[in-house]
């Protein structure tokens, strides 16, 4: 199997997760770029397990998606608290703390 | 396919093991203790729960067995997943003695009328009558132990993990309960709100970053634990591409968590608003872990590309430095000076770092950085701790013109805090002197004197921002009404007593300590 | 400089297309607005219609979303374990039960602090 299309499309989701973080403002949509930048991961993380014939990745991949699925819930609860008090999701607005 | 059921040593894990079990019986105790009797519960709970787990820890320690050349000891556990090692339980010892000290902080309900400083019901909205009903209720969220027993156990787990998998876990583990926990304040809960926000926020992408890193790694050499890692490294099979790219992923995500520039920001913003308890406990804690994990990392998986990473460390080491040195000057809200205070440690503790001194003439690097995060949670939960007790009509009063003439107003307060700052500017008696003293001598040991001539210059710098505000305190009158200085309970006090002494024994006699950093040993393999 | 000609050349000529595209179909397509035209997207059923206060949720579907996610997922340790259940013997079922057990302490903790009530 060929694996360096599949390692240069995991890099282009990160990429595409990580300047969607850097250039999003709803809250949620930023969130969901950090969520993206994990599944490029574990397409990475798979990938490679194939390339080397080992377990490693596959089991990391599990992992990974059961620590961003406890991710989404704090940070769900997280924006959803702030949306409440402020009604608004999004990043810019919340500026109260700097300099 | 044949299957071998794994190995658990229960035993050499009851450490974590018990904090992991205090964690989860907290939980249930929130589920069904009533409501007035679960604070006195959950705080004792944890109490005794971490206090097993120091003896347990004691217990681990001190039956290490001698591996190789005896220059370190311990055992490789669970699969290879964990190493408990000397760096381990001398880390693991100083997060559950850290947290003990923290836990009084939570549990302290003088200050604020009879109430905990966290928030009576996160769901009610900030200046709804929900919320005024909660607070007259003398409602609080008493989850907030719980959640911090989860935090301790991920970062017991972070500098122990011998494994990336192991890693990311712990770190999630460690964070998690954190992002919530900056959220709950009870006063200003607009701007715990955002530092929960833009802690989360952040602390997920980094973690992304992390992840990818360890990705690459694992692509690099073909597994996740660390030796074999190191073996690949050492060796140079597979791709150098990989290699550096997952050292430079794994490293932006490590020194996010450690709060190093340029990875810093959220750092001040994060102390500010969060309940000074919970700041108290992540800015030593997370700290440490954090710290214990990067050297572990490093040292054992990536000691032989040492060449290609220490170049990325010294320029982050002096930029860290400067940063929290130069920036902490103009801060005007005493909470974002010691976050800018901690970001210049985290500086200082890379020079030690990356000195990547073996040991043998004088301490190892590794032993004088463990010893620097001794002196430096100490004296963080200590300042913290004061910071709790200057107070007025809205909360406390973080703003440092409120500051002003503290010194007339209680001496003794001011004293305690002008102390604190002056140990962290690393003034000789101090335990802030003799860490320094640790983390250069061994860098300049290992050949990095140019970075450690910088270091002194910049804490220099650092030094008079410390000074600016014992100035303030002592010859400054007053401005308008003068905060007060709430008396606290028992807890705080003990806190402040025990940061205190820390701080004045590690100055005056750090022998033992170091000495106990010394026995630690080294990494093992 | 005779090196960079062809680069200027085409970013010329893409500069010049974009806005000879732009231009002539504002200038010669025919505008013929409808209210289907106006819906957020153009084909497909008919959007629902929004709830009252615009578009806002309650609370509730939101817990109940995230209590979902942490659950389900959970599931994602059952499927290697029930594939390897013969080799792992009883230590593996032990683990389980004890995974289970903690997963349980949450269901617990939600289930009595009112989490699962709808109203």
């Amino acid at each position: 199997m060929e694996a360096e299309p599949f390692i240069v499309l995991s890099a282009i989701l990160f990429t595409i997760g990580g300047v969607g973080v850097l250039t999003r403002r709803n809250a949620i949509v930023v969130f969901m770029c950090v969520e993206l930048m994990l599944n490029a991961c574990n397409l990475a993380l798979v990938t490679f397990a194939r390339v080397h014939g080992n377990l490693d990745g596959q089991v990391a991949a599990f992992f990974v998606m059961v620590v961003a699925a406890a991710e989404v819930v704090v940070g769900l609860a997280i924006i959803m608290t702030i949306f409440r008090t402020r009604r608004s999701a999004s990043v810019d607005d919340a500026s109260l703390l700097k300099y | 396919m044949s299957f071998e059921a794994p190995h658990i040593e229960y035993a050499t894990l009851s450490p974590l093991l018990i904090v992991f079990g205090v964690a989860l019986v907290g939980v249930l105790v929130e589920a069904f203790v009533p409501r007035r009797l679960r604070y006195l519960v959950q705080s004792v709970l944890a109490l005794v729960g971490l206090v097993a787990a120091l003896a347990a820890t004691i217990w681990v320690a001190t039956d290490l067995t001698v591996r190789g050349d005896g220059a370190a000891r311990g055992s490789i556990v669970a699969e290879g997943a964990i190493a408990v090692d000397g760096p381990s339980v001398f880390v693991w010892g100083t997060l559950l003695l850290l947290s003990l000290i923290s836990v009084l902080l939570f549990a302290e309900r003088h200050l604020d009328g009879g109430l905990s400083a966290f928030a009576g019901q996160a769901a009610a909205l900030p200046g709804t009558e929900a919320e005024r009903q909660a607070s007259t209720r003398g409602l609080e969220h008493t989850e907030v132990y719980p959640l911090m027993m989860f935090a301790v156990a991920g970062m017991m787990l972070f500098p122990a993990s011998n494994d990336l998998l192991t890693m990311f876990v712990a770190l999630e583990i460690l964070s998690l309960p954190l992002y919530l926990l900056c959220g709950l304040a009870r006063r200003r809960r607009l701007l715990s709100q955002e530092a929960a926000l833009k802690y989360f926020m952040l602390g997920a992408f980094s973690s992304g970053f992390f992840l990818y890193g360890v990705a690459l790694v694992y692509g690099f050499s073909g597994s996740t634990h660390l030796a074999a890692i190191a073996e690949a490294v050492n060796g140079r099979i597979g791709g150098q591409g990989l290699l550096l790219g997952g050292i430079a992923l794994i490293a932006v995500g490590m020194l996010f968590k450690v709060g190093a520039a340029p990875f810093h920001s959220w750092t001040p913003d994060v102390y500010q608003g969060a309940p000074t308890a919970v700041t108290a406990f992540m800015a030593a804690c997370t700290k440490i872990a954090a710290f214990g994990a990067l050297l572990r990392l490093f040292y054992v998986a990536f000691g032989s590309a040492e060449r290609d990473w220490t170049p990325m460390i010294w320029i982050v080491a002096i930029l860290t430095m400067a940063v929290g040195s130069v920036f902490a000057l103009s801060q005007t809200d005493i909470k974002r000076m010691l976050a800018y205070s901690s970001v210049a440690h985290a500086g200082f503790l890379l020079v030690g770092f990356v000195g990547l001194h073996e040991g043998g003439e004088g301490i190892s690097s590794l032993q004088s950085v463990l010893f620097y995060l001794v002196t430096y949670g100490f004296m963080t939960v200590g300042a913290f701790a004061v910071v709790t007790l200057v107070r007025d009509a809205g909360g406390e009063a973080n703003h440092l013109a409120r500051w002003a003439g503290l010194g007339k107003e209680s001496p003794l307060v001011a004293g305690i805090f002008a102390f604190f700052l002056l140990a962290m500017a690393g003034i000789p008696l101090t335990s802030g002197f003799t860490g320094k003293w640790a983390v250069f001598s061994s860098a300049a040991q290992g050949g990095a004197w140019p970075l450690v001539v910088i270091a002194v210059l910049l804490s220099v710098v650092a030094a008079f921002f410390y000074l600016r505000v014992i100035v303030l305190m002592y010859f400054s009158d007053p401005v308008g009404d003068a905060p007060a200085v709430a008396v606290p309970s028992i807890l705080t006090t003990v806190t402040i007593a025990i940061g205190l002494a820390a701080t004045v024994v590690l100055g005056i006699l750090p022998g033992p300590v170091l000495d106990l950093a010394a026995d630690a040993g080294a990494f093992i393999r | 400089m005779e090196l960079y000609t062809p680069v200027i050349a085409l970013a010329a000529i893409a500069a010049g297309f974009a806005v000879f595209s732009i231009v002539m179909s504002v200038a010669t397509g025919p505008r013929r607005y409808n209210r289907a035209k106006l819906d957020s997207y153009e084909c497909g059923i008919e959007p629902t219609p929004q709830p009252i206060g615009g578009g806002r949720v309650p609370v509730k579907y939101f817990i109940t979303a995230m209590l979902f996610i942490v659950f389900d997922i959970e599931i994602i340790f059952l499927y290697p374990w029930a594939v390897a259940f013969d080799a792992m013997g009883i230590f593996g079922l032990v683990e389980m039960v004890l995974f289970i057990a903690t997963v349980a302490i949450a269901y617990v903790y939600v289930w009595r602090r009112g989490g699962l009530e709808w109203d």
